[in-house]
């Protein structure tokens, strides 16, 4: 059917005079919600806490102002330090969760039916049903000086006197960093093998590419978005959730996290906001090195 | 003092077993060096496991396959004189072509300026030396194949298995890449182990042709005997169009036999087979070497190189037109003709008759 020519020319709905209808409004605004999520949630927050961090700090609250009182407690105490030796051993445990856990991602990839897989990767996640605080505080009866570990490897006739540094010491911290962050690193490697097709390993023994190699070249390219991410979780939660050094840690033992739960017991709060503060600033000086350092947004698309 | 060069490939008495299923049995192939061989059979018959235990990709259950007269049972795919194209774009994903290509050479630990020049020849032999920088995705399927191509033969392997290379590609492709798979091959002077259940494909690029159906290696020869003069029914069924008759031997003497085809006396050559009078066999007769002509009586023809039966219909196929004829007994039959199908058919059920040159009708026993 061929409709006027007239009528197509002038049909075109006059802009503005009608309102533009109720789902299409709608659907502007679902678009725009996760930009207000963001902000609703991430940017007022992170710059409430940096107004708050340089308020004056009161009895039991603060009050507006601006000092860098609390950025001096920080910077000139053993805080700093306490705070860098947390990121390094959160480094530490990043690696030893990679160490450990990714060869188990890419095992259970290659070896496993494809069937059973999912279920076999379930199986890492079912420590999660139990109490985090309950998990580390078994780790106690562990670690302890006349503990499961010091036991053992007297008894083996390894050591001669039981290791007193295994708890309350940084290594204790690492262990249970290492023992609750390692299912993520396993799932994310998990999740990060689907980019590494199969056939690729079929390629591989064509070319005789050997295990290091294939895993150089091949695997870690190819995984590296989903290693990247799991590896900034565990950094992130090994800075951050005070459980681990509250209840492993000792003297000097703490993380960021730690610091921050602290200054708030000592209801000295703009200090735990100055803490908060310089982690995220950490954080992203940190994300920011790293995109300088290996182009980031390459890591994250490897196949563009 | 004679010298023979051992052939490229030789299989012998290879079996698999998944299980209880048996994915091929006992099978015996030899293949010459620098011949383009190709694995052709139905879905499932077992072309890529024979193809993959050749690679070294698998362990066959029993036999061996030796490569240039060598056992290479123990070697893995690496070790052997072998390297395979995939039927996925099987690439990998993040490098470029030339790091894709130069890989394998890498691996060996040849010296830079070595890899760059091998994998410069071989991306021209190619022709895809305007893509050396392109990752994978920038690439379409059939580039993609001939990069597959391109890291196969740098590699300086002197057989090349290829399983379904071009099972993605669209049909235009595939014909182009056919050819230019034939001329690589005569360029390289490589022997070409080529899986497909494609006959067209086949007969395309072919030297000789092994038909694989049900874990077996059912017929082995040249491309146009295969399609020509089939020596099974199999093969005569499975590849070109061809009307399979079944009936019974009625006179096994003499150069020709004489078969009982639903009513009708046939007579095809016997070609020293072993038959007897009273002998279930099968015939079989290309669609296109059948001739349909329109008949007034009914009388049985007795030449013994013609049937009648009753007109179905027409598919009209572009180049040529499928007549098709069903036969007393009820066997429908093929008479496939370059002509338009404009011309005036008969109409449905109308008495026709199909005749046949005596040599375009063979016989099988099996
Ligand atoms: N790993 C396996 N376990 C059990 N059965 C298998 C396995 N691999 C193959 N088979 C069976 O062996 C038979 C032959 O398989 P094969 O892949 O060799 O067939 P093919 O001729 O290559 O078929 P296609 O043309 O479909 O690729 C099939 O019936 C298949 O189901
Ligand atoms: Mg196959």
């Amino acid at each position: 059917m061929v409709s006027s020519p007239t009528n197509v020319t002038n049909g075109v709905r006059p802009v503005g005079s009608m309102q533009t209808p109720l789902h299409e409004r709608l659907a502007l605004w679902a678009f725009r919600a996760p930009l207000i999520f963001m902000v609703l949630f991430f940017a007022i927050p992170m710059a409430m806490t940096v107004v708050f961090s340089v308020f004056e700090r009161t009895m039991f609250w603060m009050e507006p102002g601006f000092t860098l009182t609390a950025y001096e407690n920080f910077f000139f105490s053993a805080r700093l330090g306490n705070f860098l030796n947390s990121m390094k051993y959160s480094l530490i445990s990043v690696a030893i969760c990679f160490v450990i856990g990714f060869p188990i991602s890419v095992f259970v990839r290659k070896s496993i039916p494809q069937v059973a897989q999912h279920r076999v990767v379930l199986l890492f996640i079912l420590p999660f049903m139990v109490s985090e605080i309950i998990r580390v505080f078994a780790l106690r009866p562990v670690l302890q000086r006349n503990g499961l570990m010091n036991t053992a490897l007297t008894n083996m006739g390894i050591i001669d006197e039981p290791i007193t540094a295994l708890l309350y010491t940084h290594t204790s911290v690492v262990i249970g960093e290492v023992m609750s962050f390692l299912p993520f690193i396993i799932f994310s490697g998990f999740l990060a093998m689907e980019a590494v097709p199969k056939f690729i390993f079929e390629v591989c023994d064509d070319l005789g590419v050997g295990p290091w190699r294939r895993f150089k070249d091949v695997i870690l390219p190819l995984a590296a978005p989903g290693i990247f991410a799991g590896s900034v979780f565990i950094f992130v939660n090994g800075l951050g959730v005070a459980l681990l050094p509250n209840i492993l840690g000792g003297a000097g033992a703490v993380n960021a996290g730690l610091i921050a739960t602290q200054a708030i017991s000592a209801l000295d709060f703009p200090l735990a906001m100055a803490v908060s503060a310089i982690m995220m600033a950490t954080l992203m000086t940190l994300l920011w090195i790293g995109h300088k350092l290996f182009d980031l947004t390459k890591i994250l698309t490897p196949l563009s | 003092m004679t010298f023979q060069t051992p052939p490229a490939v030789e299989v012998r008495n290879l079996a698999k077993h998944y299980g209880d299923f048996v994915a091929l049995k006992n099978v015996n192939v030899t293949i010459a060096a620098g011949e383009y061989f190709v694995l052709l059979g139905p879905s499932g018959g077992g072309k890529t496991t024979l193809l993959r235990t050749i690679g070294g990709f698998q362990k066959p259950t029993s036999g061996d396959v030796f490569l240039h007269g060598k056992s290479v049972g123990h070697l893995p795919p690496d070790k052997r004189p072998t390297t395979m194209v995939f039927q996925a774009y099987a690439l990998f994903p993040h490098m470029n072509v030339t790091q894709n290509v130069g890989y394998g050479l890498k691996v060996a630990g040849l010296p830079k300026a070595q890899i760059a020049d091998k994998v410069a020849h071989a991306l021209d032999q190619v022709g895809l030396t305007k893509f050396a920088q392109r990752k994978p995705h920038e690439l379409s399927g059939g580039q993609q194949q001939r990069v597959q191509l391109a890291r196969a033969i740098v590699l300086d392997r002197d057989i090349l298995l290829l399983d379904e290379p071009l099972a993605a590609l669209d049909a235009q492709l595939r014909k182009d890449m056919c050819l230019e798979l034939k001329h690589l091959q005569e360029k390289v002077g490589i022997t070409f182990i080529h899986v497909t259940h494609n006959q067209e494909e086949a007969m395309t690029v072919a030297d000789r042709i092994a038909l694989i159906a049900n874990g077996d290696l059912v017929e082995v020869g040249r491309a146009r005997d295969i399609y020509r003069a089939p020596e099974k029914s199999f093969t005569a069924s499975f590849v070109g169009e061809n009307n399979v008759l079944k009936g019974k031997v009625s006179d096994a003497n003499g150069v020709s036999v004489t078969v009982d085809v639903a009513g009708a006396k046939l007579q095809v050559a016997k070609r020293d087979l072993p038959v007897s009078t009273g002998q279930n066999v099968t015939l079989s007769i290309r669609s296109e070497c059948v001739a349909l002509e329109t008949v007034n009586d009914s009388n049985a023809p007795t030449d013994g190189l013609s049937m009648l039966g009753a007109y179905d219909e027409s598919v009209y196929l572009g180049l040529t037109t499928s007549h098709l004829v069903r036969l007393p007994d009820g066997t429908e039959m093929v008479s496939r003709i370059i002509a338009d199908a404009d011309d005036t058919l008969p109409v449905n059920g109308a008495p026709v008759r199909l005749r046949w040159k005596p040599t375009d009708i063979r016989l099988h026993v099996e």
